[in-house]
């Protein structure tokens, strides 16, 4: 084909995704789809759709007049937007398909199969838009190919992909941490970078490429999936190691779910033993929470300890994400012949876009983007609001039970309080008399809040209408920080879109080269991380943390 | 000894050929300062319509 005639291909390409973007933007705003979003649950999005429809479809079209009207003159607008703008709007759609349509229908179906399961395949799967890009993406290369118009957008996707790494940034701060025991940050640590260091030299050991070895180790170490994603560019790894390692963390991560409740009722442990062995051990966070409900669906304490080892985990991956770009600069400079100088290794070969990603983190720690105790955006608020308190028919619902002798009877002296407090105060939060001693006033407010979630829990209060009232209450001062959740669809969507590019890289042969050796690495680590957790857990820790 | 030197410097050179022709960058520095660059310009407007506004 001429190189006019692709030109023309591409122009017409980019009007026609151009024009489906902006009739269903038009469908969904003419109200004509709400059917299809109340059954998906999507309602919510509905002005977002018709936003990114209307501005990325009147971009499509636009780009795609320049095209058929204009000659490319190798200009940095025909690199780096006119060439890859076609594969960037087929990209765009099918990520537009993958996050309003298969994400939702996932979870739906998910939802209907969870009673008979006992759990949900998305969660444990880790079926999400990072997963299903990365399949979509294996499955067109392998089947239809890429097409040729496409082939320059697909190229954008690592680009974008750390985009959306940067982004991560904002979800973690630094003051999260010193909200948690030393008990769990010190052990926490120690299992992380541990098992960093001993997937390093297994990697070593079996001779497997650094990139793969790189990767598969902050996904065995950290927190799984999001891990292996956010330091694959950093150890260069290829689209292919990066799909066969999040392979290996989920595979693993099920198996644990079921083999850890099993090991820790054979053991007699206690909640928060075993909560803080699953949250060590276990990779992916819906993996960590249905295995501490196997263990124990009644005392919440079980899944509380489990969510802080967990969280704390979590919070490693910036020195991890360091760790590993200082490690990868270090080896393959040694190819070379020579050993690089701290300064080669840190200042030339340190891959810049971690200093984004530090950045941000470094920017959410210090309350730039919500309240710097915040974890994933959400953060608990106790200060006196209308918004907090429950509605008056709750506070009925709760007085009336409160007032009954035999409903509060058997409970603590503890829970009675805090009930009585909510039924007073209108909403969870700290003794008025503290309300100026803002550290104090939250220590109290957090304490009853936790006090309520584990009567809720331990299904306690037999009335539905107080119990409503008490979740209703509960939830009322979790809030959520606008930017962090606007950052965070930002995230979704740079992710969506690079891991679906990346998948596009990755054909079959390619995975099968890649052998059995991450599998093989991967599972020693995980034996050897759960067997040591096991063991620290049973000697250090007794009842509290 | 020339040899042993030139052979890792070749294959380097070959993966990082293959690395470019896997991204629209011509270097990976471009490619990082774009990322942060773009990204701290979406924040920010983030941030302006979140908090400033």
């Amino acid at each position: 084909m001429s190189n006019g005639s692709e030109q023309r291909l591409s122009g017409i390409v980019s009007i026609l995704f151009g024009a489906i973007m902006l009739g269903y933007g038009f469908l969904i705003r003419s109200g004509s789809l709400n059917w299809l979003l109340a059954y998906l649950k999507t309602q919510k999005e509905a002005d977002l759709q018709v936003t990114l429809c209307f501005v990325l479809g009147g971009l499509g079209i636009l780009v795609g007049l320049i095209y058929l009207v204009r000659k490319p003159t190798g200009s940095i607008l025909d690199n780096y937007v006119l060439g890859p703008a076609p594969g960037m709007m087929m990209l765009l759609l099918i990520c537009m398909v993958i996050l309003w349509y298969m994400e939702p229908m996932i979870n739906i179906w998910s939802a209907a199969a969870a009673p008979t399961l006992k759990f949900s395949f998305a969660k444990i799967f880790n079926l999400n838009h990072v997963v299903l890009g990365i399949l979509v993406g294996i499955l067109i290369t392998n089947t239809i190919g890429i097409p040729k118009f496409a082939a320059q957008g697909v190229k954008t996707a690592r680009f974008v992909l750390k985009m959306g790494i940067i982004t991560l940034g904002a979800r973690y701060s630094l003051a999260e941490l010193t909200n948690l025991g030393q008990i769990s940050i010190w052990m926490i640590g120690f299992f992380v970078v541990g098992t960093v260091l001993l997937v390093l030299w297994l990697g070593k050991l079996f001779d497997t490429p650094h990139s793969m070895t790189g990767v598969l180790s902050s996904g065995m170490g950290v927190c799984g999936v999001s891990a292996a994603v956010a330091c694959a560019p950093v150890v260069k790894a290829k689209s292919h190691e990066m799909a066969y390692t999040i392979g290996t963390i989920l595979l693993w991560g099920v198996g644990c779910m079921f083999l850890f409740p099993t090991i820790g009722k054979i053991l007699d442990m206690t909640p928060t033993q075993f909560g803080s062995w699953a949250g060590t051990g276990i990779l992916n966070s819906a993996q960590v929470a249905a295995a501490a409900l196997a263990f124990n669906a009644v005392d919440i304490t079980t899944l509380k300890v489990a969510e802080i080892f967990n969280i704390t985990r979590v919070l490693f991956l910036p020195l991890i994400v360091l760790i590993l770009a200082y490690w990868f600069s270090k080896v393959t400079g040694d190819t070379s012949g020579r050993k690089l100088s701290l300064k080669e290794v840190v200042v030339d070969k340190f891959p810049l876009f971690v200093l984004g990603f530090i950045l941000m983190f470094v920017l959410s720690s210090a309350g730039v983007f919500g309240p710097a105790q915040h974890y994933q955006g959400k953060y608990l608020d106790f200060s006196y609001s209308k918004r907090t308190e429950i509605t008056p028919e709750e506070l009925q619902a709760l007085g009336a039970f409160i007032a009954v002798p035999e409903n509060v009877q058997k409970l603590s002296d503890k829970e009675k309080s805090a009930l009585n407090d909510l039924n007073t105060q209108h909403q969870i939060a700290g003794d008025f008399a503290s309300k100026n001693d803002s550290k104090l006033f939250y220590a109290q407010g957090k304490e009853r809040m936790e006090t309520i979630e584990a009567m809720v829990a331990a299904k306690k209060i037999k009335d539905k209408k107080a119990e409503g009232a008490l979740k209703h209450a509960v939830k009322q001062v979790y809030k959520d920080s606008k930017t962090i959740t606007l950052l965070t669809d930002l995230m979704m969507w740079f992710f969506a879109y690079g891991l679906l590019g990346l998948g596009m890289q990755i054909t079959w042969s390619s995975i099968s080269q890649a052998g059995g050796a991450p599998l093989i690495i991967g599972a020693i680590s995980g034996t050897a991380k759960a067997v040591l957790s096991l063991i620290v857990v049973l000697l250090l820790i007794k009842e509290a943390i | 000894m020339e040899e042993e030197k030139a052979q890792p410097t070749t294959t380097r050179n070959a993966a990082s050929m293959e690395e470019r022709a896997l991204s629209v960058f011509q270097s990976e520095r471009n490619e990082d300062l774009t990322a942060m660059i773009m990204t701290f310009l979406c924040t920010f407007i983030v941030l302006v319509f979140t908090k400033w506004i």
